[in-house]
């Protein structure tokens, strides 16, 4: 089995005796991209914080590559790129100047440092800012300015609080292609987001984390069943039949005009009941567009977890 | 200087340069003080007999530097040390392969060689005055004015390591100004306490002596405090 690139065992972080994280523990694979979702407090920032090493004071082991993350502190910075969730540059510097400092302290050699600078500007379409004084920038720019600063290095590791907020859909797009990128060269991924479809588009696997505990993690498939999500088929029809088929199948619920989800039993025989579907629909004089299993999506995954959450409380 | 120190001392270097402080310092405020000494009565600068000797360029540059050096040297640092960390700036740095405390010397560094430098140029202005305006420099004038830059030195590093504590301990402005201007003047008088308490005897190198060691242990602290601050 592969060792981890990220190991956090036991993470437990207090703010004045309250505990924001208690025993966090999971690991991420190499070359793995880590989806870190949880309502607004749940300590995702914390947690991505601790990794980076902008906070030190903390309960339980963090390594990246084996590195300590208080210990080794020089070792586990050259491999991280880190994003924060605002990011802060100084007033008086201009887009390159501000790139070519940071990589700079990073260790990226002169020559090499031009060269990506020039190319992740253009990559982002900052190259017509490159001049520009930071704080002349909008607040999508200034986002695409953090993450440039992220992949400067090259990193093993990006470390991503919301690096998706504030971007237009293009930005956004453009964001998941690079990370994809990335990870096809072989670097890991740990990101923090609140728009689950951008998650679900490029985690393969994601954290819930809640309440301070990590609820569960996993891949969507496989948190299924965990967060209780019942089994649905979708079902378009071209032309509705005289009678609806879904009588004695399940529950079927009215999405569009002509689209329903049929929720079915857990141990049911899905393939049977497509089957019936198809039968009742053309028996009745209708037409079917499509029907299969529907996708769970993780806003649907994460409004069940909301659910079971306040139930259990 | 480790290398990362150093590159970041320049940047600093190049940001004072960019954001117009060394203009201000260098050339802006000496300029300022000399017209405001070229605009003073002559009866005030003629001075009166032997109790009260004539006012030269220098002797009033080094006087008003000496007084405002030290303020402006503490100030500077620990207003922009506070509006950095609230702009969340030192996050971009402390990630990198880099000691923290390397940013808060090199703030150190730029500081206090741009007030220095700002000093220098003003005794220098007032040098230049005197020997235009016919006043020969003497070499006693000349002693004492080294003295003074010395002492000056010594003020300026002293309270820009005040500076510095403060605009790390600080979370507001406000709060810093405050504690540097009640707490820095205190703090500036520590060099001359033991002379004062008859410990040790007066010397001038040996208050120096003192002012550096303290301001070189208040950096240290600082530097540890900063280090050990959590974002």
């Amino acid at each position: 089995m592969v060792d981890p690139l990220v190991r956090v065992a036991g993470l437990t972080k207090q703010y004045y005796g309250q505990a924001v994280l208690d025993g966090v523990s999971f690991d991420i694979a190499p070359g793995e991209i880590f989806g870190y979702i949880g309502p607004n407090g749940a300590g995702k920032t914390t947690t991505l914080k601790i990794l980076s090493g902008l906070i030190t004071k903390f309960d339980g082991d963090v390594t990246v590559g084996g590195a300590s993350v208080r210990a080794d502190r020089g070792k586990t910075h050259a491999m991280i790129g880190f994003l924060p969730q605002s990011a802060g540059f100084q007033a008086w510097r201009t887009v390159e100047s501000a790139l070519d400092a940071l990589a700079e302290l990073s260790g990226v050699a002169a020559d090499v440092r031009a060269r990506r600078i020039g190319e992740l500007l253009e990559r982002f379409e900052l190259a017509a800012a490159r001049k520009k004084k930071v704080k002349e920038l909008s607040g999508g720019m200034t986002q695409k300015l953090g993450m440039i600063q992220a992949l400067l290095h090259e990193p093993k590791l990006l470390v991503l609080d919301e690096p998706l907020e504030g971007l237009d859909p293009p930005s956004r797009n453009l964001v998941k292609d690079i990370l994809r990128e990335r990870q096809r060269a072989g670097a890991t991924v740990l990101f923090s987001s609140h728009i689950l479809s951008d998650v679900q588009d490029i985690a393969d696997r994601i954290g819930v984390l809640s309440g301070g505990k990590l609820a569960i993690s996993g891949s969507i498939r496989e948190l299924m069943p965990a967060f209780g999500l019942p089994t649905e088929i979708e079902v378009a029809l071209a032309k509705a039949p005289e009678v609806l088929p879904f009588e004695g199948l399940g529950t079927a619920h009215p999405r569009k005009p002509n689209e329903w989800r049929l929720v079915v039993a857990d141990d049911a025989d899905v393939d049977a009941i497509v089957h019936t579907i198809i039968e009742r629909t053309l028996a009745g004089g209708g037409r079917i567009r499509a029907i299969g299993l529907a996708e769970p999506d993780l806003d649907d995954l994460f409004a069940q977890y909301i659910r079971k959450g306040s139930a259990r409380a | 200087m480790r290398s990362s120190t150093r590159l970041l001392v320049r940047d600093e270097w190049i940001g004072f340069a960019k954001s117009k402080v060394m203009l201000v310092l260098w050339i802006v405020l000496p300029a300022i003080a000399i017209i405001g000494y070229l605009l003073l009565p002559t009866e005030l600068l003629a001075g009166g007999g032997a109790e009260r000797p004539p006012m030269s360029a220098t002797a009033f540059m080094s006087f008003l530097m000496s007084s405002v050096a030290g303020t402006v040297a503490a100030l500077m640092v620990a207003v922009d040390i506070i509006s950095e960390k609230n702009r969340k700036v030192y996050e971009l740095y402390i990630i990198r392969p880099i000691r923290p405390e390397a940013i808060i010397w090199a703030k150190f560094i730029a500081v206090f060689t741009s007030v220095a430098v700002g000093c220098i140029a003003s005794i220098g202005l007032g040098i230049a005055v005197d020997a235009i305006r016919g006043h020969p420099v003497s070499s006693a004038m000349l002693y004492d004015a080294g003295r003074s830059l010395v002492a000056m030195t010594s003020v300026i590093a002293l309270s820009t390591t005040v500076g510095v504590f403060f605009g790390v301990v600080a979370k507001s402005i406000v709060v810093a100004v405050i504690l540097i201007l009640y707490g820095g003047q205190n703090l500036s008088i520590l060099p001359m306490l033991p002379i004062y308490l008859g410990i040790l005897p007066n010397h001038f190198w040996l208050v120096m002596l003192i002012s550096g060691t303290i301001a070189l242990l208040l950096l240290l602290c600082s530097g540890i405090l900063f280090r050990r601050a959590q974002y």
